[in-house]
């Protein structure tokens, strides 16, 4: 699904990502954890294609293809779903407006007719109320005076929506109360599938109780410094990040 | 041209008319007085602070002599074959001026029980002579003598009607009442000159919406009028949309009044027009007035939008809400100049400003400019101004939804002025003011299924 070799990135000419290699097969969850500032977003964000980043050197292949020479919106049509760390409010673009215009761009990309409004929201509904999400949350403005919490759950929202091969969560998990935690994490889980993998990008491995990683990487001075089972999360909890700091020093 | 010459022209063109402008519209002392006063004062340049954005080279080309008096004095207005006016809004009494003179054919009155509207010109016979009055002749320039209200001086010389809504309290319903002004004739012709006076009796209620077209692409010269007066209590919701052709000088003067407890609120749309520029002046005169002032306006290819408001306090205790939003494309000029000024005796003024100017092109300029002099200790005044481009984090945000970027910036475009647009109380003229920003905006197709 998605092969990441040797990656450099550069933010304000200071080398972030030095070399990250990463592969992703279809089905599998990957969580990449960290220390805050080792480069998880940068990660998250390059491969959404944020501008503001220099690719310096490496590759990012996404189903075959080279992801980096798509536009960001290509890339969500392709099926790539960024879930962002700090959702930003759009007031005045209506939520379900974007929801429908995101769908639409899909499947336009797909060559498909544009989705039956009463079908798209009967399916919207549905999904919120997995999300445990007010019904009037959807004509508000885009996370316009959502609390933190229902800005990831929102995310989260768009992405059962949009239904992605590929699902970068970035810290979906901060700023959520444990039952919030259990929502996000079970609207998550209805997402597994064979064709679908996702990364779940965390500082707490407390998100990994909820939804089981196949495989933990541990992301230090912008590489993979070390990779595991859901057994390296706990280790890690336990022992703290210096552990696998002092180690990659 | 220099201001000399203007001003010489300016008086030739009044004498070749005088005779023949409408005495019971402006008394024949009255406009000698504001062309004198026009002419020595000369008309307003940009080398005048407040009149630095406005483009007013128009002036110098265009003819001032109305165009009804370049017709045969009472002949027929012409209405152009394929007028297309907006559509009428339920509860509505319409009144339409084409070139400034009423035109009855265009418009559908509803008798309402608690307002007088009535036109100067061609008005039934009685209405006019009924009342027998001279409410119509009250001078409708600035009393203060404010040199931006100077426009109002030119409208006041060769005005050719005037439209009167009074409004008299005790009933609880607000009146409705549309006014709307087509421009016709192209300035070669003659100019335009839109009239109205406002008065609500102390606790009434008034709706009114006031729409500025024109019909056809023809370049006009208009030069608008308004006087409002809101009496003790009253409260005046006005909704004022500026969507003269494309290349139209429109200049427009508004001058209102609030006594006390009197509540004003005005929302300005200006989106057409070559040359467009509001003069707003309002005072606070009575304890306890409240003006809530929203403004959008669109700038796109080669037009300028600039909006000067004033904002007096001089009594305790009033409240100012003023919101402007405004959107720079292509290589327009967009400006909003809101400058508040708080007497002494104004103690506990509670003043908020919030002016936001979009560029949303790479030659296009904005100016959003907030003014704030105040001679008390005892005020809370609150402004913020802001100028820039279309927010990245929002935009990436969308693209990483899929949209596409034209209809992703079209979105915060639209977003932007949503601070404005939401505060249309009518869901009426709302969806009617929606679908005509959407179609101002270029490629408007993706938006209008967001309506
Ligand atoms: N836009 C930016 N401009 C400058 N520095 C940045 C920017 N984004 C990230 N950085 C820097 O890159 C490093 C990695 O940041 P980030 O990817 O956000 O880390 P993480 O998500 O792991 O906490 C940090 O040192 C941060 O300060
Ligand atoms: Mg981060």
């Amino acid at each position: 699904m998605l092969k990441i070799d040797n990656l450099h990135v550069k933010v304000d000419g200071k080398e972030i990502l030095q070399g990250l290699t990463l592969e992703i097969p279809s089905g599998e969850v990957h969580a990449v954890m960290g220390p805050n500032g080792s480069g998880k977003s940068t990660l998250a964000n390059v491969l959404a294609g944020r501008p503001g980043y220099e690719i310096t050197a490496g590759s990012v292949t996404f189903q075959g293809r080279d992801l980096l020479a798509l536009a960001p919106e290509e890339r969500a049509r392709e099926g790539v779903f960024l879930g962002f760390q700090y959702p930003v409010e759009i007031p005045g673009v209506n939520n379900v407006y974007l929801l429908k215009a995101a769908v639409n761009a899909a499947r336009k990309h797909r060559g498909l007719e544009e989705v039956d409004a009463f079908e798209f929201l009967t399916l919207v509904r549905e999904k919120m109320r997995l999300m445990r999400m007010e019904e009037s949350m959807l004509s508000r403005g885009v996370n316009e005076g959502f609390s933190g919490g229902e800005k990831k759950r929102n995310e989260i929202l768009q992405m059962l929506v949009l239904e992605p091969r590929l699902a970068i969560l970035d810290e979906t998990d901060s700023g959520l109360d444990i039952d919030a935690l259990k929502i996000v994490a079970n609207g998550v889980n209805t997402l597994r599938s064979p064709a679908r993998s996702l990364v779940l990008v965390t500082h707490y491995q407390r998100l990994l109780d909820y939804i089981v990683p196949d495989h933990v990487h541990v992301l230090v001075k912008g590489r993979i410094a070390r990779s595991g089972d859901k057994s390296l999360a706990l280790e890690l909890e336990r022992r703290g990040y210096d552990w696998v700091t002092g180690e990659a020093a | 041209m220099t201001q000399s010459a203007l001003s010489k022209r300016l008086l030739d063109e009044y004498a070749a008319v005088s005779d023949s402008l409408p005495t019971d519209v402006v008394s024949a002392e009255r406009r000698q007085e504001a062309i004198q006063a026009l002419a020595a004062r000369g008309l307003p340049t940009t080398r005048e602070e407040n009149w630095r954005y406005t483009n007013l080279r128009p002036l110098e080309r265009a003819r001032f002599a109305p165009v009804a008096a370049a017709a045969a004095a009472a002949a027929p207005t012409v209405i152009p074959a394929g007028l297309d006016l907006p559509s009428t809004l339920t509860g509505f009494a319409r009144f339409t001026f084409v070139d400034g003179t009423f035109a009855p054919e265009l418009s559908s009155e509803h008798a309402q029980a608690g307002s007088t509207v009535r036109n100067l010109r061609r008005a039934p016979e009685s209405s006019a002579r009924r009342q027998g009055s001279t409410a119509g002749t009250r001078p409708l320039t600035a009393p203060s003598g404010c040199p931006e209200a100077s426009l109002a001086l030119l409208n006041e010389a060769f005005a050719t009607d005037t439209a009167l809504i009074s409004v008299r309290g005790g009933t609880d319903a607000p009146q409705r009442v549309e006014l709307v002004f087509v421009a016709v004739a192209g300035a070669d012709v003659g100019a335009s000159y839109p009239r109205i006076q406002v008065a609500l009796d102390p606790d009434s209620r008034l709706i009114l919406v006031e729409r500025h077209v024109s019909a056809g692409s023809g370049a006009s010269f208009v030069n608008s009028s308004v006087s409002v007066d809101i009496g003790r209590g009253a409260h005046l919701t006005h909704y004022r949309l500026q969507r003269a052709g494309a290349r139209s000088a429109w200049l427009d003067t508004l001058t209102a009044v609030l006594a006390a407890d009197g509540r004003y609120s005005l929302l300005t749309i200006n989106t057409g027009g070559l040359s467009a520029r509001s003069t707003t002046q309002v005072q606070m005169a009575g304890p306890g007035a409240e003006l809530i002032l929203s403004a959008a306006a669109l700038g796109d290819r080669q037009q300028t939008q600039d909006h000067f408001a004033l904002v007096e306090h001089i009594a305790p205790r009033a409240r100012t809400d003023q919101t402007f939003r405004g959107i720079a494309s292509g290589r327009a000029r967009v400006a909003f100049n809101g400058k508040i000024t708080v007497r002494e005796a104004a103690a506990g003024t509670d003043s908020r400003q919030s002016l936001r100017g979009l560029l949303a092109g790479p030659a296009a300029e904005i100016d959003v400019r907030p003014q704030l002099e105040i001679y008390t200790d005892d005020v809370r005044c609150s402004h913020g101004a802001t100028a820039g481009k279309l927010d990245d984090s929002m935009l990436f945000y969308l693209l990483s939804r899929g949209l596409s970027p034209e209809v992703a910036q079209r979105l915060l475009k639209w977003a932007f002025l949503e601070d404005v647009v939401s505060k249309i109380e009518l869901p009426e003229l709302r969806r009617q003011i929606e679908h005509d920003l959407a179609g101002q905006m270029a490629d408007a197709a993706s938006l209008k299924e967001l309506l």
